[in-house]
Parts: structure tokens; sequence; C-alpha cells
């Protein structure tokens, strides 16, 4: 169904419940008010002035917009349009625009990450969080990365073409070395790549409701596109978004997997370890994309792939999420982290910065040897070694 | 009334965070998978054991508010509506297997406990559950129990009642019971089960674990005609084999499939079986060839070749109600049983009576038990279908019964059928069971105005339900 009307887009939920137990925030609750059929209903009931959007946004504010449920729903319900519609209907908080507004200006949220050093346990001050969620806070500020010293690039194919890279915000930010991993193994398919610099997709903000604010940011990047070129993201929540704008865009591991990653990886030097794959909500629920990135750490040598139980049940990082509801997030995290240790790997790998970003924190909080990158991060070190 | 001395004695019983209320939970909690009749509760409550249970159900009894018991809330006839409003006990934080004992088969589950994930548990030991619901994702023991839920594999395996080997019960007076098929005479676990919640809680349950199949073959035979289909069911009960599971889909169920997972089939095809046989290797092979036989005259027979394409023919079948709401926004989904050597005439009824009452209808169904559920699918902002949908559905369950069948396999009475047990019922018969009931429960709290009709008083408030759905 083609419609942007939320009329229509909830009257396709048939209410047969088959979401509810995809839900993490109703796994957890077992309340039908924090599950995907209950926030529909209450989504429909606002939009018929059966309910207040004020007394409803608790609830929606309380999903993750994980979009799992989209996975587990038969009739087909776009959740994540309703979801990101409803948001928009919502009395807006100013704190969050004013947080989305310093995440996604990559200087700003530099020297951001970079003052957070100086709370203690990076951790913004129980009192400020109260004011904003009514909860103490749990979401330490992550560091930015420390740029790592790559070895120079030899013995590489001639240039068969080009792309471009979104850099991003948070990535950017946060994780210049993921970056350079992407740039590394799309040069050593034959890639030039065109580097997008400080331009947002505007997907945090779609996801919070300011639509008309994704809106312009998403127009400003696509024209600033050279003609026919494929936009490439390495986080999974720029990579839903854009593909739902219409945007020609891919996920670097579709494209890596597509265009000969796998035979370059097998002979690489490859790496002796455990690796567990976390499923971004945003690749496995927004994109559908969970075999590629599962494929192409399969072929490093030496690697073993173990399953993370339910790897795709969302993290709690989810955009801003765990800054707006701690409590809940830190819960998800725990249950994420309490996986990943069941599958014992030595390596946990994701494709997206917050995930990246949520799922560190609880290493570092438990001193775990158990290493946390990015699956590009991964797979150049098949090639080039890690990192300690 | 409730006010702030009713929500300090809830907050009492199970926790601050144990009680919702609130229009936004008023409106959430007003249905469940049963849309066509609503009401709201006046508050929720969330306990975690059986004591707290038994509490809330005191509780009630003295401040005189109705009580309604509530699992996932995926019942398909209003069981867990709560319908003069009061207090919905939710099931959802009774989520703990307590134990299990593998050795001799069997595990104690807490009410709120999905279904699925008792066989999930057990898969390592060769066990399953086998009562099996379409819904059973996500759907609840508790729930399975009160509505005895049926499944695919009933034919073989048989409903949930036998199944279930004892439970712990909290009467509508708040008293706790614990029953035990062998110990007790009457055997009361039978009552209980499939009780739709009007005898008290269910908390806990026995559970009886199934060895898993040795080998299984599934396989899905397309047909030009329903008819077709409908005489190869006949030919396969006639024959004497029991299969784990024969179901049938109809054209516009297999249309609703394709569209959600990409499910092909022969561009003929009208109506679809999928056969399911178990057991030992070489019967269960024997089984499934003579099956194949006896569909001599079909489009296509294609027999699963692994585990994956199995899960993909099951995944259309489960998940096929559901992929309803590709076709349009709202659906009901009837639930009747018929002998199945009827299954040819019942069919051609079905049809012709969506096509007078101008809704459409789709057939998905336990073809080997004769267990219909035509569905309907239907716009219900347009004013007056609503109406059409339920004249349509009376008339079929009406069938239904005069052909020598039920008016329901496994959805229950709840609040929807109310009105048509007279159908099947003498005046006796339901005298004697709202006997039964108020030897239970005399007052009328537990769960009121459901199964039994003529209850004073609902008839006035269903203009109220069906005035909250509009």
């Amino acid at each position: 169904m083609e419609t942007d009307n939320l009329s229509d887009l909830t009257a396709a939920c048939i209410r047969c419940g088959f979401c509810l137990e995809a839900c993490p925030t109703f796994q957890i609750t077992g309340e039908e008010t924090e599950s995907p059929r209950g926030r529909i209903y209450l989504i429909r009931s606002a939009e018929t002035n059966k309910l207040g959007w004020a007394e409803i946004a608790p609830h929606v504010d309380r999903c993750l917009g994980c979009r799992a449920c989209e996975t587990a729903c038969p009739s087909g319900v776009h959740y994540g349009q309703i979801f990101e519609l409803a948001k928009a209907k919502m009395p807006s908080k100013r704190w969050r625009s004013s947080l989305l507004r310093q995440l996604t200006d990559v200087k700003r949220a530099r020297r951001q990450f970079q003052l957070a050093a100086l709370l203690p346990g990076r951790k913004l001050p129980s009192f400020i969080s109260r004011l904003l969620t009514k909860q103490p806070t749990s979401t330490r500020i992550p560091r930015p990365q420390e740029l790592r010293n790559y070895p120079p690039l030899e013995g590489l194919p001639p240039i068969k073409g080009q792309v471009a890279l979104l850099r991003g915000c948070v990535m950017d930010a946060l994780f210049p070395n993921v970056h350079e991993a992407t740039i590394r193994l799309l040069r050593r398919l034959g890639f030039e790549v065109i580097e997008i610099r400080n331009q947002c997709c505007g997907a945090l903000h779609a996801h919070s409701g300011d639509l008309q604010e994704a809106r312009t940011k998403f127009n400003q990047l696509v024209t600033s596109l050279p003609r026919d070129i494929v936009l490439l993201t390495n986080s999974a929540g720029c990579g839903s978004h854009l593909k739902e704008y219409g945007a020609t865009a891919q996920d670097v591991s579709e494209f890596l997997y597509e265009n000969g990653l796998v035979d370059a990886l097998k002979m690489s030097d490859g790496l002796a370890c455990r690796v567990g794959y976390h499923d971004a909500c945003h690749l496995a629920h927004g994109q559908g994309v969970r075999r590629q990135p599962r494929e192409l750490i399969r072929s490093v040598p030496g690697t073993e792939l173990v399953e993370i139980p339910d790897s795709d049940r969302c993290c709690g990082s989810a955009g801003i999420y765990n800054v707006q509801q701690p409590i809940l997030a830190k819960h998800l995290l725990d249950q994420k982290w309490g996986s990943i240790e069941f599958a014992k790997p030595d390596i946990v790998v994701s494709g997206n910065p917050g995930c990246h970003a949520w799922i560190e924190q609880a290493r570092a909080e438990r001193s775990s040897s158990i290493q946390v990158l990015h699956t590009m991060e991964f797979l150049e070190a098949s090639f080039s070694g890690l990192f300690d | 009334m409730f006010g702030s001395a009713e929500l300090s004695a809830l907050h009492a019983i199970v926790g601050a965070d144990g009680v919702l209320c609130g229009a936004s939970v008023e409106r959430a909690y007003d249905c469940d998978a049963y849309t066509v009749d609503r009401s709201k509760p006046t508050a929720v409550a969330l306990p975690k054991t059986t004591g707290e249970v038994a509490r809330l159900v005191r509780w009630c009894n003295e401040v005189e508010m109705p009580f309604t018991a509530r699992g996932a809330g995926t019942g398909l006839s209003g069981g867990a509506m709560p319908a003069l409003g009061g207090l919905i006990i939710s099931t959802k934080r009774l989520n703990r297997i307590l134990q299990c004992d593998i050795p001799n088969r069997k595990l104690l589950a807490q009410a709120g406990v999905v279904n699925s994930h008792v066989s999930k548990v057990v898969a390592d030991a060769g066990l399953h559950f086998a009562p099996d619901p379409s819904s059973q994702t996500v759907s609840t023991i508790g729930g399975n129990i009160a509505e005895n839920s049926g499944g695919p594999h009933t034919l073989k395996y048989g409903v949930t009642s036998p199944h279930v080997l004892g439970l712990t019960l909290v009467c509508p007076d708040g008293e706790i019971l614990t029953l035990n098929r062998r110990e007790q005479t009457p055997d009361l676990v039978s009552l209980i089960v499939g009780a739709e919640g009007l005898l008290g809680i269910v908390t806990e349950a026995w559970l009886k674990l199934t060895p898993l199949p040795e080998r299984t073959e599934t396989a899905l035979i397309a047909f030009s005609t329903v008819r077709a289909a409908t005489q190869v069911v006949s030919a396969i009960i006639r024959e004497g084999i029991v299969p784990a599971a024969l179901e049938l889909m109809d054209r516009r169920i297999l249309e609703a499939v394709r569209m959600a997972f990409g499910l092909e089939f022969h561009p003929d095809t009208e109506a679809m079986l999928l056969v399911e046989c178990d057991g030992a290797p070489a019967s269960c092979r024997a089984e499934i060839e003579r099956v194949g036989e006896l569909s001599s005259g079909a489009l296509d027979f294609r027999l699963a070749k692994n585990e994956d394409e199995r899960s993909r023919f099951w995944l259309a079948r489960k998940k096929g109600i559901g992929a309803m709401g590709r076709l349009a926004p709202t659906i009901v989904t009837h639930d009747g049983v018929i002998p199945p050597s009827r299954l040819p005439e019942m069919l051609e009824f079905v049809y012709a009576i969506a096509d007078e009452h101008q809704v459409g209808v789709a057939n998905i169904f336990h073809a080997g038990d004769g267990n219909l559920h035509p569905c309907f699918y239907f716009d219900d902002r347009i004013p007056g279908t609503v109406e059409r949908v339920v004249a349509a559905g009376e008339a079929i369950m009406r069938r239904c019964v005069e052909l020598g069948g039920s008016l329901t396999g496994e959805h229950g009475i709840g609040i929807e059928k109310i009105d048509m047990m007279p159908l099947m019922f003498t005046e006796a018969d339901l005298i004697m069971q709202s006997w039964v009931r108020r030897a239970f429960s005399p007052g009328n709290l537990c769960n009121p105005c459901k199964v039994i009709p003529n209850q004073k008083g609902c008839i006035e408030h269903r203009r109220r339900w069906r005035g909250a759905a509009t």
C-alpha cells in the first residue's frame, strides 16, 4: 500500500498479534500498550480523535523503532512509516532537537564527545537526565576512536569505477577508522571513493519525527552527489533511511559482497578467531540485509562465524533512545551482552555506529576481553591485521 | 468506581509497576484479535505468581468488580474482552517455566508462557508440546487452555486438553485449587480446559511433552477446483490414513500468501492441500506416496525436499490468516465444524453466502477434521459493513449445525457466538451449563457475559460493545 496516510497505514493492521513476541519492549513489560499492535491501535485512535496525541506519547516514545515487528508481520504493515508520522504529531521536546543538532553536525559532535571526558564516568550528570527523562542516566558518552596507522596499500588492481561514501555524522565523529577500513576495502576491489563530508542524511531526524528537517537534509545530500553514482553507507540507520526516501543507496556490505570481496578475502592472510555477528535492526529489519555480512565474515580464512542467540533483537541503542529511555535501553543492552557471552566469540561485529558504541559500553563496564568492531574494521583486519 | 483507594489496594498486591490505567490503557485492552465488539477495562493488573492472582481475585470480590483474564490477546471470539469493564488480569508476567521433567516427559509452566517457547526449550531432548495453533509463536499456554486450542496437527495428536496433565486454578472466589487428572474423579481438568475463563483463572499447568516424529514428509498439492481438493480429503480419510496435518487453502488465501511470502503456485490453482505425514520412516513414506496416488487428478504435487522448504510451506499456512491484511483492512475469521464428508457442498455454500452479503471471503482450514475457517475481509470504516459480515457469519454457523457439525472447533464461543448457542443446545442443555458455571462462580464477576446466553443485562450491553468498535 503506497500511501502516507496514517488512517490507511494503520488500517493495514488486522490485530493478529503475531508481532508481539518480536517486540523488545513488549517482551520486557508484557504490556499491550508497549507492543506494536497496541501502539498502532493507539495511533489509529489518536488519528480519529478518540485519544489525544499527548496521551499516547509515552507509549510511542518507548518504541525503539527497531522494526522487528515488520519482519514478523504477515500483513505487511509499514510500522516504520507509521512510527515516524506519529512522532511528527507528538508535542515536540526542545531538548531533543537540540541534541539532534549537536549529534548531526560532525565538528560540534566531535567537540562534545571530547568534552565528555570531563564528566565523571563519561555519563551525563543524573540530575540533568532526570530533568529530561525522569530516569537516571545509564548511557556513557562514547569516546571518539583514535586514528589508526594502517599500512600503505600494495598490489592493488586498476581503478574500475567510482562510488560515493557517506561519512555522515555520528560515524564520522566517533569511528573514523571504520571509514578508513571501508575505503581500503573498496580500493582493494578497484573502486575509487568519493567521500561525502559534513552531510547528514536526516535519519535521526525522521526517527524522532522531525520530518521537515529530515526531508531538507536528504534533499541537500542528494543534490550534492555526482550523477549516476552509487551512494554507499556503513551505517545501518542511514542506509535504511536513504533507501526509504528513494536514493540509489546500498549498505557497503551489500556492495562489497556483490563486487567480489568474498574472493579477495579468501586470498587474504585471515584471522584465527571466533566472530559473533550482531544484526543491526536497520540492516536486518529495515533493509533485509542479513546474509551478506555473514558470508563476508565466513570468507575470512581461519575465522569461525558463531551465531549469537536472537542476534536480530535490538541492543537498545536505537538512535538516541538510550538517552531518552535509559532504563529500557540498559535492560536490552544487558540482555544483548548475555547473548553475546553465550556464543563465546573473540570479536563481536555489527554494521551500525549506535550499536557499536552501545555494545562497547557493555564491554567496558565488564572489562571483557571480547573485542567490539564494525564489520568493515574486521574485514580489513583480514588483510592488514588487528590493532589492539 | 476506581479511585486512589482502589489503585493503592492493587499496588499493595502486585506493586506499582504491576498496575496500568488511564485512557491509553483502556483503549489498548478493549479487545483482543476479535474486533467487532469492544469494551474498556477499568484497569489492568500484571501479577507474577499464583498467590498474586488469588489476592487480585479476592479483592475483586470484595469490591464487586468484574475481572477477565487475558494472555497474549490473540483470541478470535472476544474471550479476553472485559465485557462489563473491571479488572483485566494479564498473565503476561506469569512467564516462567517452573519445572522440567524430561524423563517423565512433562513440564510445569506458568500460564503466560508462549506456546512455541515450550517446544523450543525441550527440542534438544527430542520432545515438543504438540498443540500448535497458528498463533503459537505468540499465544500463551493459559489462553490455549481456556480455548482448548487446536491447530493443524490436532488431526493426529489431539487438541490441547489431552496434553494437559494437571493445573493450578484460581477459582472465581479466590481459592487456589490444584487439579490432577489421575487423582480426581470426576475429571475436573477436562472441565476447566476449554471453559473459556468462566470457571476461574488457570495460573500454572503440567504439560505433556510428545517425542518429535522420527521422520516427516510434507506435500503441497494444487487443484484446479475446490471440489477436487475436498474430494481428495474425503478419499484420504476413507482410506484410513491419519496424516499429521491435512490443510486446505483456497485461491484468495494463496494470493495473500504469495504477496506476503512469495509462495509460487500453478496459475490455474483454485485450492491447495498441505498434507503432512509423520512417524517411522517406512510407514511415513508409504503414506505420503499413497496420498500422491489419491491426488492423481491434481495440477501439481510438490514434496518438501528439506527442512527449509518444509518450514516455507508451513509459514504460508500458519501466517496465512495474518497475510489477509494485504487484501483488506479488517478480517473476521470464523470457526465452525462439519463432518469432513460434507466439505464440498459446505464450501460452495460459504462462497454463495459471501456473495449474497457482498463481503470478500477466503478459506484456510483444517480439512482433515472438517474444521472450517471462512475468513471475511472488508473495510470496517465503511458504514454497514460490520452488520453484513455478522449476518453472513451467522448463516454459515447455522448451516454447520444443520449439517451435523458444531459452532466452534477451536476459537471458542466468547462474546462472538453467544447468541448462536441455542442453535446447538436445547434450553435444558443451557440451563445445565449455567448450573455448572454457578457451582464455580456464584456471582457474575468472573469473565461475565461470555459463552452462556440469556444472562440478564448482557443483551443490552451488546449495543455498547458494537458502538465502541466504530
